[in-house]
This record gives C-alpha cells, structure tokens and sequence, in this order.
C-alpha cells in the first residue's frame, strides 16, 4: 500500500518543476504551455489521492472538470500563440517585449 | 445544503433560479450563430441582441431574487442579495463595455463573436457570484478567464493586442494552478468543496492538520490576489490594460473585479472563518503593497490606459481594507466602492474611445492638452470623473473611500487607514494632473472626436451618476447595507 505522503510528494514535485520551468525557461512559449499542464496534472494527482484516502469521490470528480478546463485551456492559447506568431515571427520569450513600463 | 442525491437523480428543484444564466447561455449561443447569418454590415443587430440579452437577465434576475437564500442544483447554486447586487453590477458593466464596443470594434472582423464573448464572461462571472463551493466558482472563473483572454486579444492584426492576450493567459493559467493547487489541500483536509462545511470543519481541526491549511490558504489566497490584480501579483495588469481594446480594458478593469472580489469575500469569510488571525496579516501586505505600487507607478506612466491600469491595483488596495475589516461595515464599504468605482471608470473610458484622431487612438497623456478650449463639456466631465477618482469631497469616489477607511479605522486599523489617506493624496497628484494638460495646456493636434450616441450617453449618464452619489449617498449606502443582509 503506497502512502498518501507519496502521492503528495510527486504532486508538489511535479507542481515544483512547473513553476520553476515556468520562471527559469527563456526560450519557447510553448515550454510555457507544457509547464502550466504539469501543474494542473500536479492538482489532478493530488485531487485522485486525497479522493482515494479520504473515501469521497467529490475529489475524483473533481478532476474531470480540470481536465476539461486544461484542454480548453490549452486550445485557447494555442490560438492565442498562433495569432502572436502571425504578428511577430517568433515565439521566443525575449521577443515578447512591446509592451513596457 | 448538499442533500443527499440518489440514483437516478431527481429533476432539481427551483431552476427559476438560474434563469438569468441560462437566458445568457442561450443567447450566447444565438448571438454565434447570428453573427455568421447576419451580414457584415450589420453586424450591430448582433450587438444590439446581446445589449438587449443582458437586459433580459438583469430583469429576470431581479423578478426572481428575495431577501432570503435561495438554493437549487442541489444546492450547488446559491441566489442571495449579495449574489443578486453583485450580478447587477456585472451586467451594468457589461452592458456599458457593450455600448462603448458599439462604434470602436465595428471595422474588425468576426463582430458578432465579440459579442457571444462579452455574454459569455458575464455567465461566468454570474456563476462565480452565485457559487457557494469550489466547484461552481472554478468553473466560472475559467469560463469568465478564457472568454477575457481572447478578448483581449481581438485586435488580431494588432501586435500589441495579441502580445497582451499572450501575457494575460500566461499568468492567468499559473494563476488558476496556484488556486487549484490551494484547493486540493482544503480538500485534503476537510473533503469537502462547498464553502461553509470546510469552514467548520477547518475551525475544528487540530495541529496535525494546520501545515495543509495554512499551505493551501496561502495559495488560494494569492490565486485569488492574481485574478483581482492585487499587487505584487499584479504583473499582468498594466500590459492586459494597454494592449486590449479599450472597451475591453474598461469592462475587465470592473466586471471580473467585482466578480474576484465576491468569491474572495466569500472565500475569507466562510472558508477562512476560524484563521483570521492569519489571513489579517497577508491581507493587510496585500492592501499596503497594492496602495503603494498602484499609486506610486501610475505617475510615471505616459499611457492613459497604462496609467488607469495602475490606478486600478490602487483602488483594489483601497477595497482590500474593507475586507481587513472583517466586519459588516467593512464588506458594505467594498460593494459601495465597488459601484460608485463602475460609473467612474465607464465614464472615463468612454471619453478615452472618443479620442481619436485619424485613425489613431488618443492614449497618451499629452494628447489631453487643451481639450477644455476645443470640448469644454467633455473636459468638464473628464474633470470631475478625475476629481472623484482622486476622492475629492463631495464627488462619488470620496464616499467610496471615506467608507472603506471609516470600516478600517472601526477594527482599529489606523496606521492602515491613516497609510489609506496617504496613498490617496499621492493618487490625486497623477489625476489631477490630466485636468492641468486640459484646462492649463495648449491644444498640440487637432481634435477629430468620434461621433456616437452610446458614448456621449455612457459619458454623461455615469458623470450624473457620480456626482449625484457625491452629493446624496445615502440610496447607494442603503442599497449596498441591504444586499450585505445575512452574509455575515
């Protein structure tokens, strides 16, 4: 039997590596995209293994509606990203700078 | 509150309820499909459905709301006064953001789904006021987020726009993590989702438990900080403001505010109940750090929309106080803040969308020089909606913040209320400034004012409004005192 404590551990793990890669990555947009769905993956972890120990399916539920959410997410800044790209020529992070002050 | 569902679920009870939301859902969905049918050039039929479709909830809304909680979905969705007055403020908000869109979004493409947008941010915001558990109130956050993000964004050839859309999701998405990642702790803790139960059961939980509480305190809290612009996760705010069309900017600079600030109040009062000793002190660093970075950066902005977008994490500093408060007063003071701050920031930001000049927006601060010798009615009302942004007795923005500093100072935050004064009058310096480039400045271009109804009715109406506030405000403190009944 694996304990909760494990499940929480790779929960803030995961969450951890997107943050820093949110933060630390200064490349690619989409990088950014990749981190943000690490984090949610992070939440959906932590949601199934509370769910699972406290013995309420509310949790589990729970993450269905942040899967649904992540993917509209994900497909509304794709968008975002491809009308950003059409403008400016590069998604590289450094470029993204117009806008100052 | 939750009953106990069976399988196969009964048909919920007291769907009128949801009325309003549903007319929006629908007329969401008939504005898409009208918007392909209708030809372009005229595309303001669309809008004027949409205009007419957020009336049509407002009304509903008020034919269906009592003085007492209403519950349906299986209690899921709440209809209380202070739900009730929140979701008006929204739909006059966005019915004004749809107005001052009327003239200034009518040469891009795809008009119609502008408009679907609009109503679909105002049902998510409508679902966040009503939601007495995480649940609801993340499904409508994102609901309300993703439709702003593509709004802001709308200007597609514009690369300012796009770049502004791209920042605002970037940060929105971290925000609702943080948030989630928050929650999954309460969970964790109480396995509950619905606001009042985890409530009680985090007021009775012991040491054991206290890491993950506080651990998921923190990061609701700076979720929720993210998505009010609440400094210093207040980044976003300025670029999203600037870059976004301005009618935009002026409907997310009120609308989805109002919308954080009812789950943020509901969140700290039933949610955080019993750890007020702990939440006092970040909230306390969240208000002094808004008040300070908001009025202390917005001096230097040479960007009207930039400078409004800093004046707003100001504001929001000032409301915060409210809410320091705790008390009865304290949430009273927000929701008068809250309104009298709609009609001055509609006002102002429909004098900003008349300012054009060829073709080119009129943004910047310098581009107000001598606009009283040119348009002496416009300066007039640009003037006074700046007096009362600034707090200058007897306009509506001096009750708002008279108000909020009074419930303060009643919990005996007076250093906070006394740094409150402070911060303001540094705030009058920025303001007051544009009246100077009116009245003391030579006209440098010439004038060419876009020409339109809605504007001049936005214009004058939310001056009237504000002054008239300034002079007798006891109806709006009256009004704010009875939607607050049996929140706390």
């Amino acid at each position: 039997m694996v304990p909760l404590s494990s499940f929480l551990v790779v929960g803030a793990a995961l969450f951890s590596i997107g943050v820093v890669g949110l933060f630390l990555n200064r490349k690619n947009v989409i990088t950014i995209l990749m981190c943000i769905e690490l984090m949610l993956l992070a939440v959906n972890i932590n949601f199934a293994a509370f769910s699972h120990f406290l013995g309420d399916i509310g949790g589990q539920i729970f993450v269905f509606f942040v899967l649904t959410v992540a993917a509209s997410e994900v497909a509304v800044g794709l968008a975002i990203l491809v009308a950003y790209y059409r403008q400016r020529r590069s998604i590289a992070i450094e470029d993204i700078n117009t806008l100052q002050g | 509150m939750m009953t106990e569902v069976a399988f196969p679920f009964p048909f919920p009870q007291h769907l009128e309820l949801i009325l309003p939301e549903i007319i929006l859902a629908v007329m969401g969905m008939v504005t898409l499909l009208m918007s392909v049918f209708v030809s372009k050039s005229r595309q303001n039929i669309v809008a004027w459905t949409a205009i007419l479709s957020a009336i049509a909830a407002a009304v509903t809304l008020l034919s269906i709301s009592g003085s007492e909680h209403q519950y349906t979905f299986y209690g899921y969705f709440l209809l209380d006064p202070l739900a009730t007055y929140a979701k008006l403020l929204m739909i006059v908000a966005t019915v004004f953001g749809m107005l001052l869109s009327l003239n200034y979004v009518k040469d891009l493409a795809n008009v119609g789904e502008y408009y679907t947008l609009m109503l679909f941010a105002l049902l998510g915001m409508l679902l966040m006021a009503s939601a007495n558990n995480f649940v609801v109130m993340y499904l409508g956050l994102e609901l309300m987020a993703l439709s702003v993000y593509v709004l802001v964004g709308y200007q597609r050839d514009v690369l300012r726009s796009t770049e502004a859309s791209l920042k605002y999701f970037i940060l929105g998405a971290l925000s609702s993590c943080m948030l989630l990642y928050g929650l999954t702790f309460l969970y964790g803790t109480t396995g509950s989702f619905f606001f009042a139960e985890m409530g009680n059961i985090i007021s009775g939980t012991g040491e054991n438990e206290r890491l993950a509480v506080l651990t998921g305190m923190l990061f609701v809290l700076a979720g929720l900080a993210f998505k009010v612009s609440v400094a210093p996760f207040h980044m976003w705010t300025p670029d999203a403001y600037e870059g976004a069309p301005t009618p935009i900017t002026a409907f997310m600079s009120v609308a989805p505010k109002v919308a954080g600030l009812i789950v943020f109040m509901r969140i700290v009062e039933e949610v955080f109940q019993s750890l007020q000793s702990e939440y006092t002190p970040i909230l306390i660093f969240f208000a002094v750090l808004s008040m300070a970075v908001g009025n202390l950066a917005a001096i230097v902005q040479r960007n009207i929309k930039r400078m409004l977008a800093y004046s707003t994490i100001g504001h929001v500093g000032f409301i915060l106080l409210g809410m320091i408060a705790g008390t009865m007063q304290g949430y009273t003071s927000i929701m008068i803040y809250m309104t009298i701050y709609l009609f001055m920031t509609m006002g102002v930001f429909a004098i900003i969308i008349m300012m054009r000049r060829d073709n080119i927006q009129g943004e910047l601060l310098d581009d107000f020089a001598g606009l009283s010798k040119v348009r002496p009615g416009y300066a007039l009302a640009m003037g006074l909606l700046m007096f009362s942004m600034a707090g200058i007795p007897f306009l509506g923005g001096f009750w708002a913040k008279y108000a909020v500093f009074m419930a303060a100072v009643e919990q005996g935050h007076i250093v906070l209320a006394t740094l409150g004064v402070l911060f303001s009058a540094i705030g009058a310096f920025y303001y007051i400034r544009i009246v100077k480039y009116m009245y003391f400045d030579e006209e440098r271009v010439s004038f060419n004012f876009a020409k339109s109804v809605p504007l001049q009715v936005t214009v004058v109406f939310s001056t009237l409004v504000v002054v008239a506030i300034g002079l007798y405000p006891d109806p709006v403190m009256q009004i704010c005192k009875l939607a607050l009944a049996g929140f706390v």
